[in-house]
């Protein structure tokens, strides 16, 4: 589902991403980790086509996001369901009318938005904080809003880049159990993050990286505070 | 279906971008309406003026003499053939003879004026185009005309002409700018807003279109104010003021020149809502980066 090739990325000369091969399958949950500059979130931002590679290709279900054109590029992230450490939530609508503002802008019609948006936001147990307002809402549950955001179009890949990095420890693995359970429907879901308390509690797939190339990559591994991995 | 109610959202977030941009949608409006009240008022202004120049011109007369041998009615119909001839009057070379016996008491001689036509153009434009057409004809002995007036007629209504487009062009541009900028300044305050929307993979159309109908819909509201205020000038100064000191002049002039209120303020209407899309597009096609 998620493939790089060779992928390396600079920036004003600088190496952020090293030569990089990846394959992650349908529905397969796997960890990206690593310290602070580790080129995790340059990934990320190349698999959501915030930026694109120096050299190498990236695929995503086949598609190659390096020869997508501006206007094919709101098609991919529709695809895909974008999780944020700060959330990204619209602090002006509620909880329902974010997680229906994208089906909103597609025109689906109002009857499927309520249906859809319902079933999100039952997903994240959300159901009945929907008319709150970002800012009457934990750090959690804003979370978990973007959560329900993110897979209300029934995306096949998500991404979350450092989803717990704002929480506290027992709602940061709430947090990454649930994008576990996601996984279970067939969501191949890839998560950044440099909490090695979750990773080791979950036990999954493990991709480390540092200084921008993938260091280990072990299936039910660890991650150690220096950023070994135990198998 | 589907594009009806995406055009519904759109018109919404227009909406709700209005809202939030709050006073300096008065700003924007404010220097938007007196930039439409200066061009409506340039227009009425131009419009009726550029219609004086064209009546006078209407009714300046090319006179065709004939040749003795034709008939002045045939020829006559032949040259209402042309284009641009609004109106052809024969004047019997007998009847006026006869005139001419009377009032000037002219000695009794053979008649030597010839049968004359007197032409009239539907634009000023055309009639140094017309003249030496009629030249041509093989009925037609000489032709005359004010040469001097319809020159000048002509350098006139040319230079009411230029004077509307420039008169346009500079406060379209400056309307332009002023909308643009607001619109960046709009866009500035929601870039988060936007960038959210663009990561969740909303179309950039989605995106910039309430931009552009933001730009239009300060045009429109614009305009209206602006139509107040140029339908108050003409009701409440120029007619019960201005006009009775014209009597004198107005009574040679016929009724019904210059545009009329509905037409000048529909000029405005088009020409703010282009501006004001207009500036919105610029504005978010420069401004947002997604």
């Amino acid at each position: 589902m998620i493939r790089l090739q060779n992928v390396s990325k600079s920036y004003a000369g600088r190496l952020a991403l090293k030569d990089v091969n990846l394959h992650v399958a349908l529905g397969e949950f796997a960890f990206l980790v690593g310290p602070s500059g580790a080129g995790k979130s340059t990934l990320m931002r190349l698999l959501y086509r915030e930026e694109t590679p120096t050299s190498g290709n990236v695929f995503i279900g086949g598609v190659n996001l390096n020869k997508l054109s501006s206007p094919q590029i709101p098609l991919l992230r529709r695809r895909l369901g974008i999780i944020f450490q700060d959330y990204k939530l619209l602090t002006r609508q509620t909880a329902y009318d974010n997680v229906a503002y994208i089906l909103r802008a597609h025109g689906v019609d109002e009857k499927e938005v309520r249906k859809r948006v319902n079933s999100a936001l039952n997903v994240v147990n959300l159901e009945d904080k929907q008319d709150a307002f970002p800012d009457e809402l934990s750090g959690g549950e804003q979370q978990r809003v973007g959560i329900a955001r993110a897979i209300v179009n029934g995306p096949p890949v998500l991404l979350a880049d450092e989803p717990t990095g704002n929480l506290d420890p027992a709602t940061s693995l709430e947090i990454v159990q649930l994008l576990a359970r996601i996984s279970q429907r067939g969501t191949t879901v890839l998560i950044s993050t440099h909490d090695h308390t979750i990773v080791n509690t979950m036990r999954r797939r493990v991709i480390s990286m540092r200084a921008g190339e993938v260091a280990t990559d072990v299936d039910s591994g660890f991650y150690e505070v220096q950023g070994q991995i135990q198998v | 279906m589907r594009h009806l109610r995406v055009f519904w959202r759109i018109c919404v977030e227009t909406m709700l971008g209005i809202k939030h941009s709050g006073w300096s949608n008065w700003l924007v409006v404010s220097i938007l309406a007196i930039a439409l009240t200066i061009f409506g008022s340039v227009l009425q202004l131009t419009m009726t003026l550029k219609d004086v120049v064209n009546y006078f011109g209407s009714q300046m007369v090319i006179s065709a003499f004939l040749k003795d041998n034709f008939e002045p009615g045939k020829v006559a119909q032949e040259i209402s053939q042309f284009v641009e001839v609004r109106l052809v009057e024969v004047i019997d070379k007998n009847k006026s003879w006869g005139e001419m016996q009377k009032t000037m008491k002219v000695a009794s001689i053979p008649n030597p004026l010839p049968n004359t036509l007197h032409i009239r153009v539907a634009k000023p434009e055309q009639v140094e185009k017309l003249a030496p057409k009629l030249q041509l004809l093989s009925g037609v002995e000489a032709v005359r005309y004010p040469m001097m007036v319809a020159r000048r007629i002509n350098e006139v209504r040319h230079f009411f002409e230029i004077a509307g487009v420039a008169v346009t062009a500079v406060l379209a541009f400056a309307t332009l700018i002023v909308i643009g900028n607001t619109i960046h300044l709009v866009i500035q305050a929601r870039h988060k807003e936007i960038e959210i929307l663009s990561l969740m993979g909303v179309g950039h159309f989605y995106i910039k279109c309430p931009f552009v109908l933001q730009g239009a819909f300060y045009g429109a509201v614009s305009a209206l104010f602006a139509a107040v205020v140029i339908i108050g000038v003409e009701f409440y100064i120029i007619k019960p003021y201005i006009s009775n000191e014209l009597v004198s002049f107005a009574s040679v002039m016929p009724t019904g020149l210059g545009y009329n209120l509905v037409e000048t303020f529909l000029i405005m209407l088009a020409l703010g809502m282009a501006v004001g899309a207009g500036g919105g597009a610029w504005a978010s096609g420069r401004y947002i980066k997604i």
